[in-house]
């Protein structure tokens, strides 16, 4: 069909979305061209000396940047899993299938920053029942102010909120599975492994390859649950590029340069995301 | 076998539950503590562990003047502007869905999916890339701290959300569906109005669920571009977090903020065992 | 004349949908447009209802050009092949829809409502929702749709082809009646399907359609008889017209070493030369003092047994009026009646037909 009709339907939305957004990117890109800083704010032209410094004086951005690499890759790797092992579990018949489902989605419906609160009073190291629960074996783990465990309690965390997001879709993509090639496997005898090797994981190549990349897009803008729990620390051991930025332009008022940190950023997680996307079609789909 | 699998999954679904709810526990047990019992080490369970106050609980109703906490006016704030966020990118978002799933586009080398793709991709920006330059915009426009400012951002959090789940349930409702209402005398505008829409309630409701979670559970931008004058639930519960931290009623008011959207996790299972979802997720 | 179609030309992408299609029909006509999947059929009536916009060519009703009118100001109605009503109303305001957004007076709309579905069978189902009916009454609320309608153009675009047999045989002599007593004079008809069979039962004129172009059109009766090509040969046959390679040289037809046979009389204007020559698988039959063939295979339908034979590399279908078993492998002598024959020359033309057609 085509009708003059479409962009009345378009439109609106384009051009308020396009309305909103346009001077937000422009303004970052003039911005990482100037100094502004909390000295001398205002749009002066020092060219592209921000992303010099970027590249040549700043291993602490891509300090930044690898630790949030291995904490996106981490996390959703982890959610995947697990995700797609539960709504598995409870995809067929199960006692108190819908209660599960529930339980299962609930800390998704949760907002990540109150529930973070709760977590930082959950591994309080003096007071909180994760260290009383080890006192029984003698040991206290500083959970928030050790550099490896304070990752860890980030991963803990980030898992335990958006795991049900990944089984959220999983589970979705499970029950439109068309139900002849399990008849197929079942008349074929196939056990439990052997279809799920080759029939359910290669139906849900698709559905995973989607679901990971959007939890990969979610989990890169990982802010909230990092400033309440562990305020980038100990030391910058889990500072993400968007804490970097964030200190940066908004604690330290580094508004130009910061602004070139958020350029460069946005550049690289478009082009990683393109390769990864690329990759886990091949991953999947030849393996299916 | 069978009995090693089923032990194996049953023990990881009681493992899993168990960690689910763990914080949700935690909370409830601490909303009822006082100074004394949350200071003395961990406690669980009221009058075996601790002595029970209700402390946590009446603060929220008390008035700032009194040493309460001022909840109820946030609460409001956000349920506010993440429904009209929300109704605003659902509105917008399925009329460019419809668009993009039954019509044609073309400019230059820019087709339909290019479009469909330049929505979704919005949600690749962090809140923190955007905050630096909405707060100068806002700043200028004189809606920082404001509900129509806070809408604004929210519309670009969520317009994405709405088109991606649109667009692909309008891909899945037969386009004959349309034509013959055009057949039958209706122009586009009234074939989407009286015959698309009515079929699309599944998918507006999906799309609505999502939009509401995904601007319900926001605090980096209400962090950022209110102070006073407008302060959502997330933020002013943060808040309570860096001062003295009063574990009671910063306990109590999570469980208070997050109550609501249980009822959204019943919704969310209701259309997904009715396979509503299945189609508009994929 | 009243809707004249000319050099029509539809190409979204690389490929030709319609391929300089002309054709005109005339009002109170049936007409239907036979041709495989893909042929084009469905994007030929979607241009006459006006949903796509070709790229070349020029349609007209009436004189006035109709290519220009939107849609939804064309008086047309249009029958699918999946079933589509508006899943959201119930049957009466299924049929009632067109007329409602004609903005009629209630009580003409409840008057033609129910003689719509009377006349499609579906008295008592009026507050029915439609996921609550058989595939075979989603399309008669369709059909109802169409016909409460009064439309100037009926479009029926493979209406039966996801009915099961003998629904499809009972529907289709419904809607045989319903056309000659419910469709005014002043309507045009058009019908698409990729059966032959059923393409002659509805009577009326043939649009024969292959690969986006309209290969031939004519009554029922004439494409039967003289097909203009031999692609409309097989595709206005069921099962499509055998074909054979061979020569016409001093009084014989000679396919190969072993098929052979005299001219025929109505083969005696031909020239020596290479042919093409059609005969009807009901033509082919066994006879004791026939050709012998090897059968390949033998497959009972009904009363009827479809038999596959070769030789030499020549493959021939036989539909024979009786049961029998034949095995694979199984000689059989088969009879080829020569006055029976088609001949197309060597672009693939009617060159001479047992009906007098040809050169």
């Amino acid at each position: 069909m085509n009708f003059k009709h479409k962009y009345i339907f378009l439109l609106p939305g384009l051009l308020v979305l396009i309305g909103i957004l346009i001077f937000p990117i422009l303004f970052t890109v003039r911005l990482s061209l100037s100094s502004w800083d909390s000295f001398y704010p205002g749009l002066d032209f020092i060219g592209l000396e921000n992303y010099v410094r970027l590249f040549t004086d700043d291993a602490r951005f891509w300090e930044s940047f690898f630790r949030l690499s291995f904490l996106s890759v981490t996390t959703v790797f982890l959610q995947y899993v697990i995700g797609f092992a539960l709504a598995h579990m409870v995809w067929k018949d199960i006692a108190f299938q819908r209660f599960f489902r529930v339980l299962f989605l609930i800390p998704m419906m949760s907002t990540p920053v109150i529930m973070t609160v709760i977590w930082r009073t959950f591994f309080h190291e003096s007071l909180g029942p994760l260290n009383d629960f080890f006192s029984l074996f003698d040991m206290t783990p500083l959970w928030l102010s050790n550099e490896y465990l304070a990752l860890v309690t980030v991963i803990t965390v980030e898992v335990w909120q958006w795991t049900p997001f990944m089984f959220l879709l999983m589970l979705a993509g499970l029950l439109s599975l068309p139900k002849e090639p399990f008849l197929a496997a079942a008349i074929d005898g196939a056990g439990p492994i052997r279809k799920f090797v080759y029939v359910t994981f290669p139906l849900m190549a698709p559905i995973s390859i989607g679901a990971i990349i959007i939890r990969l897009i979610e989990a890169s803008k990982i802010m909230d649950t990092i400033y309440v729990l562990t305020s980038g620390g100990p030391g910058t051991s889990t500072e993400t590029s968007s804490f970097y930025i964030f200190i940066k332009g908004l604690r330290e008022f580094q508004m130009g340069y910061s602004a070139a940190l958020s350029f460069t950023y946005l550049i690289i997680m478009i082009i990683s995301l393109t390769v990864i996307a690329n990759v886990l079609v091949k991953l999947f789909i030849k393996k299916a | 076998m069978t009995f090693v699998y089923r032990t194996l999954k049953y023990g990881f679904i009681a493992f899993w539950s168990m960690f689910v709810v763990a914080p949700f526990l935690w909370a409830l047990s601490t909303s009822f503590k006082d100074f004394n019992s949350v200071t003395g080490g961990a406690t669980y369970i009221p009058w075996v562990d601790f002595e029970p106050s209700l402390e946590g609980w009446k603060v929220l109703v008390r008035s700032p003047a009194q040493g309460g906490i001022n909840i109820i006016e946030p609460y409001f704030n956000s349920i506010f502007v993440t429904c009209m966020a929300s109704l605003i990118s659902i509105i917008l978002g399925t009329l460019a869905a419809y668009a993009l799933s039954r019509f044609t586009f073309k400019a230059g080398f820019i087709k339909n999916n290019d479009i469909t793709f330049f929505f979704i991709s919005q949600r690749i920006m962090p809140p923190v890339v955007l905050s630096i330059p909405f707060f100068i915009m806002l700043g200028f426009l004189g809606l920082l701290d404001s509900m129509v400012g806070l809408i604004l951002v929210y519309i670009v959090l969520l317009m994405p959300i709405a088109v991606w789940i649109m667009v692909d349930f309008f891909n899945k409702v037969p386009r004959e569906i349309d034509e013959t209402a055009l057949i039958d005398g209706c122009n586009p505008y009234q074939a989407f109005f009286k015959v698309v829409l009515p079929n699309s309630i599944p998918g507006l409701i999906v799309a609505g669920l999502f939009c509401m979670i995904f601007g319900w559970t926001d605090f980096f931008f209400a962090f950022i571009l209110t102070f006073t004058e407008v302060q959502l639930l997330p933020v002013a519960i943060v808040a309570l977090n860096s001062s003295i931290t009063p574990w009671w009623s910063l306990s109590a008011s999570a469980l208070v903020s997050v109550a609501p959207l249980i009822i959204v996790a019943f919704l969310v299972e209701r259309y997904l065992s009715k396979g509503n979802l299945s189609g508009a997720l994929k | 004349m009243d809707l004249i179609a000319q050099n029509l030309s539809y190409k979204p992408e690389q490929e030709f949908h319609l391929n300089d299609v002309s054709f005109s029909m005339k009002k109170g006509q049936l007409y239907t447009i036979l041709g495989r999947t893909l042929a084009g059929k469905t994007t030929l009536l979607k241009t006459i209802a006006g949903l796509l916009t070709p790229q070349q060519g020029t349609l007209t009703l009436d004189g006035q050009d109709f290519a220009t009118v939107p849609v939804w100001q064309r008086n047309i109605a249009m029958v699918y092949q999946q079933f589509i009503n508006y899943p959201h109303l119930s049957v009466f305001e299924n049929v009632a829809f067109p007329l409602r957004q004609r903005k009629m007076d209630n009580t003409i709309i409840n008057t033609k409502v129910m003689s719509a579905l009377q006349n499609v069978g579906l008295m008592g189902f009026e507050d029915r929702k439609i996921q609550a009916l058989s595939g075979g009454q989603q399309q008669r609320v369709a059909l109802a749709r169409s016909l409460a309608k009064e439309a100037g153009i009926l479009l029926l675009d493979e209406p039966l082809v996801n009915l099961d047999y003998k629904l499809r045989e009972q529907l289709r002599e419904e809607f045989r009646n319903i056309f000659s007593s419910q469709v005014s004079s002043d309507s045009i008809l058009i019908y698409s399907s990729t059966d032959p069979v059923e393409a002659m039962q509805l009577g009326g004129d043939i649009i024969v359609m292959d690969e986006a172009r309209v290969l031939q059109q004519g009554t029922a009766k004439e494409v039967f008889e003289n097909p203009a090509t031999i692609r409309v040969a097989q595709i206005a046959n069921d099962p499509a017209m055998n074909m054979m390679q061979g020569d016409i040289a001093e009084g014989k037809i000679r396919v190969n070493d072993s098929i052979s046979l005299a001219v025929p009389p109505h083969f005696s204007s031909l020239s020596s030369g290479r042919y093409t020559f059609g005969v009807r698988a009901a033509d082919v039959s066994v006879a004791a003092k026939g050709i012998p063939f090897n059968v390949e295979l033998a497959e009972i339908s009904g009363s009827e047994t479809y038999l596959h034979v070769q030789n030499g590399g020549q493959t021939l279908i036989g539909l024979l009026d009786m049961v029998k078993d034949f095995a694979a492998g199984d000689k059989v002598n088969i009879g080829l009646d020569a006055a029976k024959l088609y001949a197309f020359d060597e672009s693939g033309r009617l060159a001479a037909s047992p009906f007098g057609g040809g050169k």
